[in-house]
């Protein structure tokens, strides 16, 4: 069986059917740069056909343009980000971030960063960590041209957060995770169930010190773009029973988690966890948990 | 540190008020933080609050958002029109038919380039003076530094990588 069969009859057994598809580029605005309206009028005049994507307040799907909005002025001024549109849900999953504290533990290339920043208003303080130096470059120029003013950024593993000696209101955790055939046209040759597993296993290690640096009552918000049980439902299933945390409601675009996974019955809120299979966008897996107060 | 930015903002008949506990150093780079990101930070951070910009020998190569900061007040300042901005962004210097608005002309000086929505795209060098020169087809502004230059790092990064 090839690699690409087992993972296509997994999905099959989840319930999904497997299709080809293009990823749809997107685009957030900054809103604490610029006008909402006003920048989607600049960019329809220079002939950029945008589509509001219907479930995210500030993201447009490109219809069509004949350049990359990559290269507009409008894009250097920091008026608006690059994200795909399933990549802009899991920030605006927190609750109150005015004036937080927020801790972005795998955060290059920087673009849920900004978009926190953004959320925040520049308020506050975001902690910005990523464990490779090469990866700091990219998320620095994010920041400067995003006009971000509320954020520190250090080389660190999320796995050793607690050496901040700092403790989150918010913790964001787009943890490193196998991706998905949507955004890698190589993803089925290139996986195996052991890197799925592999990942997993260091996906339960920075979900534990992300516990370590959150307050009490305060949310972590777990993302990846991996279909894979084992990194999604799996991996709340045992953090629910290891860590104290509790899985809460999130209004957003997205099916319910699965909570029987290849036979396996998990704890029923996983229920509450969205599961997006790749379609308006690539695939997703969110979950928003709240640090239960000890005592 | 100070006097460093001080005498580049200086260069643009500008200044900015910039309150000195709140500026740190990393390396040969300056930041400006808050009161809030100033009780948080560590010594070994990488980046942080507002980067102003890095200084290379006697030499300081501001960064963006210094240059949005001193837009805001009172400095030299060019409008040029939209052609001219792209043209601008993409490295070119600046032509006398492109100026919409000047404020401050004197050549020799600096002048921040701004779009037609006020917006800083980035500074360049005075080579004429601009009120004086009649010649529409004359360059009048040296590009210096331009946003272009954010594609140009990403470009940069991912060769490197």
């Amino acid at each position: 069986m090839s690699s690409k069969e087992f993972f296509v009859n997994r999905y099959k057994e989840l319930g999904w059917t497997y299709k080809e598809l293009q990823p749809k580029p997107s685009i957030r605005i900054n809103t604490m740069n610029s006008d909402r309206d006003d920048v989607v009028n600049r960019l329809e005049s220079l002939g950029v056909t945008l589509e509001k994507i219907p479930f995210l307040e500030d993201g447009y799907w490109i219809s069509k343009s004949e350049f990359s909005v990559g290269a507009t002025a409008e894009y250097l001024l920091g008026l608006y980000s690059i994200q795909e549109a399933a990549a802009q849900i899991p920030a605006t999953l927190f609750t109150e971030l005015q004036d937080k504290t927020v801790l972005d533990a795998c955060a290059s290339p920087g673009g849920k960063t900004v978009q926190l920043a953004n959320l925040l208003n520049n308020s506050g303080v975001i902690v910005a960590l990523d464990i490779k130096r090469r990866r700091l470059f990219p998320l620095s120029n994010q920041l400067e041209r995003s006009r971000v003013r509320n954020t520190i950024v250090y080389q660190m593993d999320a796995r050793e957060a607690s050496r901040l000696n700092m403790k989150f209101d918010r913790v964001l955790l787009d943890v490193p995770c196998s991706g998905n055939y949507v955004t890698d046209k190589d993803w089925f040759s290139r996986r195996s169930l052991k890197d799925v597993e592999r990942n997993a296993r260091r996906q339960r290690q920075i979900l534990t010190e992300a516990v370590n640096v959150t307050k009490d009552n305060g949310e972590i918000v777990y993302a990846t773009c991996s279909l894979e049980p084992e990194e999604n439902e799996l991996n709340i299933d045992w953090a629910i029973g290891t860590l104290n945390l509790q899985v809460e409601e999130i209004k957003c675009h997205g099916e319910k988690g699965l909570t029987n996974v290849f036979g396996r019955e998990l704890d029923s809120s996983i229920e509450k966890c969205k599961r997006i299979w790749p379609g308006q966008t690539q695939g997703f897996f969110l979950c928003k948990l709240r640090k239960q107060a000890c005592g | 540190m100070m006097k460093a930015i001080k005498d580049f903002v200086g260069q643009f008949r500008a200044s900015i008020a910039l309150d000195k506990r709140l500026i740190v150093k990393k390396k040969n780079r300056y930041y400006l933080l808050s009161e809030k990101l100033k009780k948080q930070i560590q010594q070994d951070f990488f980046y942080a609050g507002v980067y102003l910009g890095k200084l290379k020998g006697s030499i300081f190569f501001p960064s963006f958002l210094l240059l949005t900061m001193m837009a805001e007040g009172k400095a030299n300042k060019i409008v040029v029109d939209r052609k001219t901005a792209w043209l601008f962004i993409c490295g070119r210097d600046i032509f006398k038919q492109g100026i919409l608005e000047a404020d401050g002309s004197r050549k020799g000086d600096y002048t921040l380039i701004l779009n037609e929505h006020n917006e800083c795209l980035g500074f360049g060098k005075i080579l004429r003076n601009i009120r004086k020169e009649q010649d529409p087809n004359k360059v009048v502004v040296k590009n210096i530094l331009d946003i272009g230059d954010f594609l140009r790092r990403e470009k940069q990064q991912s060769r490197q990588r």
